[in-house]
């Protein structure tokens, strides 16, 4: 159960320094109380400029249509796999592109998270917890906002980039505050009011902004407050997000580049990731809808999973060859699988006994395979992991310590993550 | 021996008075209002260097923003300047609290406190929202409100559901209303003792938690099949159980209770006894136990026996002015996050119990208060320690609510008043057919400022949701959590609605200072309407220089500029 602040008991303080290996108890597991510092964030230099990537695939991908196929089973389906760039290691056929990319990339082949909902699984894969009444938790999103964006960087911590509407939400953040929640590109358009109203010229734009300043500094004088400088603060991320307004517009990258990623909305969309994180954006979510196939399963992934493939691996090959892939972790996810079994509408339906996610970069071990299922799918055989651990690993991946990172808000102690879990070590580099 | 008698009679009474309402005993002369004991002890404590006290504009400002949740007109804060009475802080006080603002605040203010921008769920905003209305200007006991809030079922007839909102609205789910009422109503989060007692506050027991859950475990949401109004149906069986996850060995089983108190006993019935309607084989019904649980909720826990009821509410409404609880967080009243001035909180606590929970009564004394009359400036020479803000004594700053911030804009900008007098002129022309004693009834004349606010409530209020939506919380999380973030800032620079309050027109506040022939007239009223101070002669000299600079032919785009200024300083963000 989560707790809001500091269950540090002295039970969940042994499970930790028993994880430690008693190393690290000293360094801020130890139980206290008061007057922790914001943030007791070991190697906090270390998570200076990672950045991140999740893709998701919405509606629950099929693990069988893409990266654990079993072909010529029953539960199979029509659809071979084939050869990647990694020795013995074969993916769906959907996936020719990916494949050539897949030295670059890990497969965790043994997700069990027992969340068939799909709202429960798409909270469970984004905060890493369980959902329960009255408890929110905040997603990767804000808490790669609150942990690794830069404090004064104008450009908003949590992008996310979907065909849907946009706008502004602080819910994902929970507890962290809407400064940590989602800027939504509504179809990839930039966000609201960062251009300047028609009947205001730059120059006095610029002049009233100098007489605000005035005015700041001099009620600064003798009240300054962490508060109203953050205020103060806010209006310079304005103006320099209003300069840099094109930093949203897909537009100005190559045509080259837009056909090789493919010229649908996940194609743009992809494109607009790679503009966003080369520009500095610390979290970029980019959605691909629809992969809930209870009909047809199979010509629905063809042609889904068919534009994924193209747009990913020409993203992911784009990562590794800026060198961007160092400090840029990425992630694609589900809020779950789809069963082994195919109902009698050709479907496939929610499961999430054993799935799996592909991930890279930043902390991670590349061309790596974890987990195995069985001969049809139905099981997890070997190296079984849950969301909660996943969300683990992410954070250790971007420098985040999970178990031992506390961070206080309003006077409230907060742990990261869910203390029961603990990262996948074999997954990390 | 009768008078003797009655002497003695009297002199009990008197006694037993003071002992009840903790008045200075016998031979310390005449009781001191409680504005005054609250000063004594919050000086006493201080000992440091305090902030004068605040200027005439820094109340007004404050007293305004705090007690009628917007700033004052221009001509509201000439008329306070200019006043030389001395008694004239304490007017203004009085006269707040009566008005129809005082009602609106409140009613934003417990909004957003019982209810925490949660989407509207069961029961309609705008009820909930007249419930809250009422309760304020009829300033209704506190005990009785919060009484009426839990316990209300959403059964009762179409006009007064709207208490059931802060139960109806959490889907009537166990743990969420447990951890609610407790953070609310008894400002404890009791949420880590729910798998455990907490491990680190020694005072919060799972037994506490469950306690409170044992009123609501055998709730829940009923649709009405034929109205399909939900409500709340509850069954007649179902024990309350918990293990601790460290010992899942031993199975606990509670009565409802609040904290520490009585458990509430209920009368064991013979089977067919249980249920007033009982519950139906393949027919929805909505089941009503003999004994209610949830009925039982309110009255053990909105009573004076229950410390932590009045604490909490005597805290959340020196909060309300003081921008800081005497403990904080507001929901963590425990022994390792100890008040910053318990002897503060316990008289607080003991006279608002003696005072039938008399909210408007508590107010005006804490708003007569120093503390909250002392200037937000530290003062010259001292540590900067001196505004930490525990320690009131210097005043804290505290960012508008949404609300405060969207309703002081269109005030400072002129929207308000131009939408009142088309108000005044509505109701106006509406009297104009009544004969003159009718016009000159006084019931008739004193319910024309509510009505007045009301149409002009009517009018804006829309206006004030992306306001909620830039700077309000999220769903379910208290308004504290929200930062100063670039989004806010963009949108009112370049926000088409803030825009559009900028752009003379009519009457509004740029189209009347665009047509100041003499620009060294235009400081003052531009100061007085939107920072409800006049501006010094360094603001003026600043504001002649800036018009200078425009020349006559930008004048009312020099003048946006200006205003546009002033709004997004500092001086207008905060409550200070």
């Amino acid at each position: 159960m989560w707790c809001p602040y500091s269950c540090r008991s002295a039970e969940h303080a042994i499970s930790r320094r028993t994880f430690l290996g008693g190393v690290a108890a000293g360094l801020g597991a130890v139980s206290g109380f008061a007057g922790r510092p914001m943030a007791s964030l070991a190697g906090q230099l270390d998570r200076q400029g990672y950045q991140v990537l999740m893709i998701f695939l919405h509606g629950g991908s099929s693990q069988l249509e893409t990266w654990d196929p079993k072909p010529g089973t029953a539960t199979g389906g029509p659809f071979r796999s084939i050869e990647t760039t990694i020795p013995g290691v074969r993916i769906s056929e959907l996936l020719p592109k990916t494949a050539q990319q897949m030295h670059h990339l890990s497969l965790l082949r043994g997700l069990n998270t027992a969340e068939d909902d799909h709202g429960k699984g798409s909270y469970l894969m984004h905060t890493g917890r369980r959902q329960a009444p009255g408890q929110e938790h905040p997603h990767l999103g804000s808490l790669a906002a609150r942990f690794l964006a830069p404090e004064r960087d104008p450009l908003p911590g949590y992008i996310h980039v979907t065909a849907g509407g946009g706008g502004l939400s602080g819910k994902d953040a929970a507890f962290l505050g809407p400064k940590y929640g989602a800027l939504t590109l509504g179809n990839g358009q930039p966000p609201a009011n960062t251009e300047r109203p028609g009947s205001v010229e730059e120059a006095e734009d610029l002049a009233r902004h100098e007489l605000r300043m005035q005015l700041d500094h001099r009620f600064d004088l003798r009240r300054r407050t962490a508060e109203t400088e953050a205020y103060t603060t806010s209006y310079e991320q304005a103006l320099q997000l209003m300069e840099r307004r094109e930093v949203f517009d897909v537009s100005r990258e190559p045509a080259r580049d837009q056909d090789r990623y493919g010229s649908h909305d996940f194609g743009r969309h992809c494109l607009l990731g790679r503009r966003l994180l080369e520009a500095g954006a610390t979290f970029v979510k980019v959605s691909h809808s629809n992969y809930d196939t209870h009909n047809e399963n199979f010509d629905f992934h063809l042609e889904q999973v068919g534009e994924f493939d193209v747009s990913f691996a020409a993203l992911l090959s784009d990562l590794a060859e800026r060198g961007m892939l160092d400090r840029t972790l990425v992630v694609v996810m589900s809020e779950f699988g789809r069963t082994p079994r195919i109902n009698q509408y050709y479907g496939r339906d929610h499961w999430s006994k054993a799935w799996s996610v592909a991930l890279t970069g930043a902390g991670l071990k590349r061309g790596v395979v974890l987990g195995e299922t069985n001969a049809d799918g139905t099981e997890v055989v070997d190296g079984q992991a849950t969301g909660q651990d996943l969300f683990h690993t992410y954070l250790r991946a971007v420098g985040i310590d999970p178990v031992v990172d506390e961070f206080a808000v309003n006077g409230r102690d907060f742990q990261i993550a869910d203390p029961a879990s603990f990262a996948i070590e074999e997954l990390l580099a | 021996m009768r008078p003797r008698l009655l002497g003695f009679l009297a002199g009990a009474a008197a006694l037993s008075l003071a002992t009840v309402v903790g008045l200075p005993a016998r031979g310390e002369g005449p009781t001191r209002p409680l504005h005054e004991q609250v000063d004594r002890l919050i000086e006493d404590a201080t000992g440091g260097p305090m902030a004068s006290p605040a200027t005439d504009g820094e109340f007004l400002r404050r007293a305004y923003l705090d007690l009628a949740g917007m700033i004052p007109t221009a001509e509201e804060a000439r008329d306070f300047l200019d006043d030389p009475s001395p008694s004239k802080r304490a007017r203004l006080i009085d006269r707040l609290l009566e008005g129809p603002g005082y009602a609106r605040r409140m009613q934003y203010a417990f909004d957003v406190m019982l209810m925490e921008r949660r989407r509207d769920q069961h029961v309609p905003r705008d009820e909930w929202e007249a419930f809250l209305r009422r309760s304020f200007a009829e300033n209704t006991p506190y005990d009785e409100f919060a009484r009426r809030i839990l316990s209300a079922d959403g059964s009762e007839p179409p006009g007064d559901r709207a208490p059931s909102k802060f139960v109806l609205d959490r889907e009537a789910d166990p743990d969420l209303l447990t951890r609610d009422i407790g953070r609310m109503f008894l400002g404890r989060d009791l949420q880590c003792a729910q798998c455990h007692d907490h491990p680190l506050v020694e005072d919060y027991f799972q037994a506490h938690y469950y306690g409170i859950r044992a009123f609501l475990d055998r709730s829940s949401l009923f649709t009405d099949p034929e109205s399909q109004v939900v409500m709340l149906a509850e069954k007649a069986e179902g024990e309350t159980t918990f293990q601790s996850v460290f010992k899942t060995s031993v199975t606990h089983s509670t009565a409802p209770r609040v904290l520490d108190g009585p458990p509430v006993d209920e009368p064991e019935l013979p089977e067919g006894e249980r249920y007033e309607v009982a519950p139906e084989k393949d027919k929805a019904v909505r089941t009503i136990p003999t004994f209610s649980r949830y009925e039982h909720l309110a009255p053990a826990l909105a009573n004076d026996e229950v410390d932590a009821f009045s604490r909490n509410i005597a805290n959340r409404l020196w909060a309300l002015l003081m921008k800081r609880g005497l403990f904080h967080p507001l929901d963590l009243d425990h022994s390792y996050n100890p008040p910053s001035h318990p002897e503060v909180l316990d008289l607080l606590a003991g006279w608002f119990r003696d005072h039938e929970y008399d909210v408007k009564a508590l107010l005006r004394e804490l708003a007569l208060t120093r503390a909250y009359q002392r200037s937000s400036e530290i003062p010259p020479g001292a540590d900067p320690e001196a505004a930490e803000p525990s320690r009131f004594s210097v005043a804290n700053l505290e960012p508008l609510s949404p609300e405060q911030l969207a309703w002081s804009l269109m005030q400072g900008l002129g929207v308000v008043s131009a939408h009142r007098e088309e108000a005044e002129a509505d109701l106006d022309h509406l009297d104009s057919a009544l004969c003159d004693r009718c016009k000159a009834d006084e019931a008739r004349q004193a319910r024309r400022p509510w009505q007045v606010e009301e149409a002009v409530h009517a009018r804006l209020s829309g206006n004030v949701d992306a306001f909620v939506r830039y700077f309000g919380a999220a769903e379910g999380q208290p308004d504290d959590s929200v930062e100063a973030n670039v989004h806010q800032a963009l949108f009112l620079s370049n926000g088409p609605q803030v825009q559009s309050w900028l752009d003379p027109s009519g009457s509004n506040l740029t189209a009347r200072l665009s047509g100041i022939e003499d620009p060294a007239e235009v400081a003052e009223p531009l100061y007085l309407a939107i920072l409800s101070r006049r501006p010094s002669a360094g603001e003026r000299a600043e504001v002649l220089g800036y018009l200078g600079r425009r020349g006559d032919d930008q004048r009312s785009d020099a003048v946006r500029e200006l205003a546009w200024a002033l709004i997004t300083s500092s001086e207008f963000r905060f409550n200070h």
